[in-house]
């Protein structure tokens, strides 16, 4: 998958589930505020990017991921 | 109005009613069914008692896993009564090995068959006294393999644990040594049907002022300013509560959240889509009279050292658990015994659309065959038992599913991965924070899992109340 593919995928599909308008989501954007997030709901980021793309974020990776390029970047990086 | 309103009347359910009621609180459970106590419910059939999910339970015994427990729920003065000092044996292949209460006693025991592994059995009880969160993230059977050079060692240590479901490449050595630990630190039977211990719960919960209410579904929860204010059952009954607490499985809970704008889909989805753990069949023997006396301990047969992979393809049967029930008249004669072996919910895809007493013929030999393979597997404990039988009952995950609303009859509720600890061990909270989760889906099966979880989602209310 390309950078460009997942990036698609994955914004639309973080807009569908925490229930916001994609528009807002932007590489430099910061995830937590923008997705709302707190410790519950960061596991949910987690599960959403586990069951799309096998990929699991580890709690030591956790805190390197601020933004939604980072994101991107830690996908491209572990997909199989 | 009242203080707390549970869904759902598993042991969960009633243990957090219970306390809450001793806190001061006045809650209200509300039960789907008929009868309350999910898994601790029993059924009668020709005059006799039968249980479906209560079996033994570990660490009663002063300063054990669950005395203090069960003492400040006042579940100790039930007429529970001690197990054998050799309360499980195993036969695996023919050969025969016990587990001895106690840990001095259990390693000594199997250091018997085992002479050369004594320093390994130590080192396999120290572990099991010492379980923290970080071995949630850790493989149980990974572990067995690096702590146990013999692999029947491996196999025997493991033959117990049919408690909870035991998946090599998933369960967290956290789940497999909470299963086996408080059970070598003392084991019991109950005296009895699980219903004295649901009637005794439901006792506390009344005198407080509480209610328990069967036949009344919950269909709808109302959110309003990020808080859940109300329940709305099928009949068109409503309860008002000031905090909420869901004792079904979190994915039928879920359904219930739909119009709540504080529980966004993600967090719908990923308790949606949680695998489950297998289920369980169960032969529930009755016995001609006189033909056994009673034994307290259980039997676990094994046809090979498999135990680790008998869950994945269960037909034919190759492990059975064998669970004698205390004859409740004082006498020593025998009238019930369980057997139980894992069924994956894979065995049961014919009957899925089916209900109760209506599965068909095809169902019926089904069940017959299973457990016709179970009675000639625990032959080689109760030799001739066919023949002592006097009419068995069987039930399937289905049958859990259709009475306990357990998606696939999941008997360890979901499923723990310890690859993925964080996305499957549970928060007790949810994004609404009047609505907490309790049950053994959320971090732990079974007796000991289901009432520290309670205690856990109790101190929640209270903690919060008191600030």
């Amino acid at each position: 998958m390309t950078r460009e593919e997942i990036i698609a995928e994955i914004n639309a599909e973080l807009a569908e589930e925490f229930e916001i308008d994609e528009s807002v989501i932007t590489p430099d954007a910061p995830i937590y505020q923008t997705l709302e997030l707190d410790s519950l709901s960061l596991v949910d980021l987690i599960g959403i990017v586990q069951t799309r793309y096998g990929v699991l974020i580890s709690k030591a990776e956790l805190p390197s991921i601020k933004t939604f390029a980072q994101l991107y970047d830690y996908i491209e990086q572990h997909q199989k | 109005m009242h203080d707390v309103l549970i869904i759902g009347s598993g042991l969960g359910g009633l243990e957090c009613g219970a306390l809450l009621a001793q806190r001061g609180l006045r809650p209200l459970v509300l039960e789907s069914s008929h009868q309350p106590g999910g898994c601790m419910q029993s059924f009668r059939r020709g005059g006799l008692h039968y249980d479906t999910g209560l079996h033994y339970v570990g660490g009663l015994a002063p300063g054990q896993a669950l005395h203090k427990a069960f003492e400040q729920l006042g579940l100790l003065d039930l007429p529970w009564q001690r197990m054998d000092k050799d309360f499980d044996h195993i036969i695996i292949g023919g050969r025969h090995f016990a587990f001895h209460q106690g840990y001095d006693g259990f390693v000594d025991g199997l250091a018997k068959d085992f002479p050369h592994h004594h320093k390994e059995l130590k080192s396999f009880v120290e572990k099991l006294q010492n379980i923290n969160a970080s071995d949630m993230e850790v493989c149980a059977y990974d572990y067995l393999r690096q702590t146990f050079s013999d692999d029947l060692l491996l196999n025997v240590v493991s033959a117990a644990a049919m408690k909870t479901e035991l998946r090599r490449e998933s369960l967290p050595l956290f789940n497999f040594a909470h299963t086996c630990s408080s059970y070598i630190e003392s084991s019991w039977r109950l005296k009895g049907d699980g219903n004295l211990l649901v009637s005794k719960l439901i006792s506390i919960i009344c005198k407080a002022g509480g209610e328990v209410k069967t036949d009344s579904k919950v269909v709808l929860l109302t959110e309003e300013d990020n808080r859940i204010t109300k329940a709305t059952c099928a009949d068109g009954s409503s309860y008002e509560a000031d905090y909420f607490i869901s004792d079904i499985h979190p994915a039928k809970l879920c359904q219930l959240l739909e119009g709540c704008p504080s529980v966004r889909k993600s967090f719908r989805r990923r308790m949606a889509s949680a695998e489950n753990t297998c289920g369980m069949f169960t032969a529930q023997l009755c016995i001609r009279p006189n033909a056994l006396h009673y034994f307290a301990h259980n039997v676990f047969v094994y046809d090979k050292p498999n135990v680790w992979t008998m869950t994945e393809e269960n037909d034919p049967v190759k492990g059975v658990m064998i669970s004698a029930r205390i004859p409740e008249d004082g006498s020593d004669v025998l009238r019930q015994i369980d057997l139980l072996t894992p069924m994956p919910w894979h065995e049961c895809k014919a009957w899925t659309e089916t209900k109760v007493g209506h599965r068909g013929e095809e169902y019926k030999t089904f069940c017959q065959r299973k457990a016709e393979q179970c009675i000639a597997l625990a032959e080689q404990y109760l030799p001739e038992l066919h023949d002592m039988v006097e009419q068995y009952y069987t039930s399937t995950p289905l049958t859990y599913r259709d009475y306990l609303g357990t998606p696939e009859g999941g008997a360890f509720g979901m499923r723990k991965d310890c690859r993925m600890p964080m996305l499957t061990f549970h928060s007790v909270s949810t994004p609404v924070p009047n609505l907490l989760l309790t049950g053994q889906s959320i971090i732990l099966p079974g007796i000991e899992g289901v009432t520290m979880t309670a205690f856990e989602t109790c101190n929640k209310i209270t903690q919060e109340k008191a600030i």
